[in-house]
């Protein structure tokens, strides 16, 4: 190493120290303090404060309600990212194949996903009312019992929270859609590939990075989910709509176990991270073939 | 100490929530008193705190409102109390925390203050949520209880009187609807979406079928067949459609509304709802009235829950008596008089349900004595809130048939015991 060389990598260090040092006080410290907590039984307010070892774990691994929001969390996560995928890609294709009003449909698309979640749930309460609600009406005065039925209420969670965020993956997609070069589709048109060929050889492979971080965006939204259910349903009925966030936020906001609500909050945690790196290991693969 | 509050302030992740207390100018003591809006009419509040001020001579009164829903409030208050200085004096509670606040060491005890004569006047349900461990640690401000409404015309014109057993209620829904002919209407509205509310109507099922939620002695559901004997009870009145399948997904207000709408028969709800049925173009003015919550035939009488808000002095006041003498004030004879006209909260007093003035406000209030009279209040326990989100899963579970209800009853009891064996 040369001495410019050192110079750099100390001028480097120096650089970086103040993002690693912020890093470090506002996401590591509360998280290993947070990983402390979930092996304790602490209830503050009751003066409760003794170490459980992996006793809350322990108790998470023959917990029902865990069992039944870990899987909540799982289905909602991998419906609704799916769904808002398909549909985020057609409603971007349409607007770039329309020929005028793109930007009213544009503001229209963007007009749900400004929307706080908290005023979007209270909307779906009403489109969902019993007897009340439009929904119900327009499948002919049907009585579905949408936030009642454990059946249905996750699918109405699910819905509500596509419409909601399908607008983000729309509106990604269609930036990209309108960086892809149109030559590209001059020659495909030579070539004398049809309109499902083109869609599939050319439009999807350029949509793919993009659409890869949008997925990744969204999942890791997803499998943290709280305001929707929160609102629309409170978890309910019978816990089918509550996810691990509902159940930690119960624990730690609601009844102050801040041991046990850690140890739900460490496997939100685990489960984000897992996540995240699986995906981030597959946008460098695909860097790398692309 | 300080650490106990670095973990809160950590977890809850609520940073700069310090009320810095403001020093008042020599001589005067400011007062906070922290409290819900108050919805209706008139705020009588203000007017309220001038008159304790004009008694006080150097004391300032100043009112602050909480946030909007329970849990903010609930939040608030541990963020704000286990800080050295809470910034306040006088805090209004909702009566399923005094316990819990009680035990955290936050309030003052109001034993030594609070005379049995004075004590005699309120409603004993109020009382009994003020006090924990043989102390008393609140006043009652107002009450709630749990009634049945009932379409006094449609009783009438099938000949039949106010049922007293669920088994007679069940008949008459099954009589009134079958010469009435109306699909639109429905049987019996009640609270089952799975919410605070949920637990509040499958104690009043515990009550009427001779059970409770925690035992004498601590234990929780001591007779699980009775309990689910009562879960089963209610998850019949849905299947035999004498509920409808909404019921699941349903609250006061979409009740209160479906009911107020003329689509429903029976209804049970709080006190609130008979001003909204009276009010002028309400389809259902002038056919409602209200009785008792229904027992069972074999069971016990019925009894309706009783909730609301008491108010309670912060032992880190700086001005305890004064404190207590707002809190005295606040929930006087003529205050709760002022409060239940301009703010329609009923009062905590007894005899204030025959005072000349208020029953001509408010006709039905005498009626009302009786019923608040036979309230029962929730299970009063420090880890309230901590039992009822554990059972309120379960109980939603047996309620819409993916559970049976001694399975949901022996969950509630699994998870309950783990989670309380850690409070010990």
């Amino acid at each position: 190493m040369t001495r410019r060389e050192a110079v750099n990598r100390r001028r480097g260090v120096l650089l970086v120290a103040p993002t690693v040092l912020a890093l470090g006080t506002l996401t590591v410290y509360p998280g290993v303090w947070v990983l402390w907590l979930s092996l304790q039984h602490r209830i503050p307010i009751f003066g409760v404060s003794r170490f459980a070892g992996l006793d809350n774990y322990a108790f998470l691994a023959i917990d029902s309600r865990f069992a039944s929001a870990a899987a909540t969390t799982i289905i909602f996560t991998v419906t609704s990212v799916a769904l808002e995928v398909v549909l985020g890609v057609a409603a971007a294709l349409a607007i770039h194949a329309q020929r005028g009003g793109r930007r009213v449909a544009l503001s229209l698309l963007l007009l749900a996903w400004a929307m706080p979640a908290v005023v979007t749930a209270k909307l779906f309460e009403w489109l969902y009312h019993p007897t009340a609600g439009l929904l119900n009406v327009a499948l002919g005065g049907h009585a579905l019992n949408w936030l009642g039925d454990p059946h249905l209420a996750l699918p109405a969670v699910i819905l509500a929270d596509v419409w909601r965020t399908m607008p983000f993956v729309a509106v990604l997609c269609y930036a990209r859609l309108l960086a892809i070069p149109p030559e590209l589709y001059e020659a495909a048109q030579v070539d004398g590939a049809g309109r499902l060929a083109t869609l599939v050889l050319i439009t999807l492979p350029m949509l793919a990075r993009i659409l890869l971080v949008a997925i990744l965006f969204r999942t890791l939204d997803a499998l943290r989910a709280f305001d929707l259910m929160f609102v629309l349903t409170g978890g309910g009925p019978a816990g089918t709509t509550e996810t691990i966030t509902v159940y930690a936020y119960r624990a730690l906001f609601q009844t102050l176990q801040l041991g046990f609500g850690s140890a739900l909050g460490v496997v939100v945690f685990v489960l984000v991270m897992a996540v995240a790196w699986a995906y981030l290991r597959l946008l460098r693969t695909s860097a790398v073939t692309a | 100490m300080s650490r106990r509050r670095r973990v809160v302030a950590a977890v809850l992740l609520v940073g700069a929530l310090v009320a810095c207390a403001e020093r008042p100018p020599s001589g005067e003591v400011t007062l906070v008193f922290k409290h819900a809006r108050i919805l209706g009419p008139a705020d009588p509040i203000p007017r309220l705190l001038r008159e304790f001020e004009a008694a006080h001579p150097g004391v300032r009164v100043r009112s602050e409102a909480l946030p909007w829903t329970s849990d903010e409030q609930h939040q608030f208050y541990v963020v704000n109390l286990e800080g050295r200085r809470p910034g306040f004096d006088v805090l209004m509670l909702d009566v399923i925390w005094v316990p819990e606040f009680a035990r955290a060491g936050w309030l003052n005890d109001l034993s030594d203050r609070v005379g049995d004569a004075e004590r005699a006047a309120f409603f004993p349900s109020a009382m009994t949520a003020a006090a924990w461990d043989g102390r008393v640690w609140a006043l009652p401000w107002n009450m709630n209880v749990g009634l049945l409404y009932y379409r006094a015309d449609l009783l009438a014109k099938h000949g039949l009187r106010p049922p007293e057993t669920y088994e007679e209620l069940v008949d008459q829904v099954r009589r009134i609807r079958l010469a009435e002919r109306d699909p639109a209407l429905d049987g019996y509205l009640w609270q089952g979406k799975q919410y605070e509310g949920l637990v509040v109507n499958v104690l009043e099922a515990f009550w009427a079928n001779g059970t409770r939620l925690l035992g004498e002695d601590g234990t929780i559901l001591p007779e699980p067949a009775r309990a689910a004997d009562a879960l089963r009870f209610l998850r019949g009145l849905i299947e035999a459609n004498v509920s409808p399948a909404w019921t699941t997904a349903a609250d006061e207000e979409l009740t209160r509304r479906a009911f107020g709408d003329g689509h429903a028969i029976f209804l049970r709800n709080w006190p609130y709802a008979m001003e909204l049925f009276e009010a002028p173009g309400s389809a259902v003015r002038g056919k409602v009235a209200f009785t008792s919550l229904p027992g069972r035939a074999r069971g016990a009488a019925g009894a309706g829950s009783t909730g609301g808000a008491h108010l309670a002095v912060s032992r880190r006041s700086r001005h305890p008596a004064l404190a207590v003498a707002l809190a005295r004030h606040l929930t006087s004879q003529p205050a709760q008089r002022a409060i239940a006209l301009g703010a329609a909260l009923s009062p905590t007093r007894r005899d204030l349900y025959h005072d000349p003035e208020l029953v001509r406000a408010h006709p039905g209030m005498p009626r009302l004595d009786g019923l608040m009279l036979m309230g029962r209040p929730r299970p009063v326990t420090p880890a309230y809130l901590l039992v009822s989100s554990t059972v309120q899963p379960e109980f939603s579970a047996a309620l819409v048939g993916v559970k049976s209800p001694e399975r949901a009853i022996a969950d509630a009891r699994a998870r309950l015991g783990y989670f309380l064996e850690a409070i010990r």
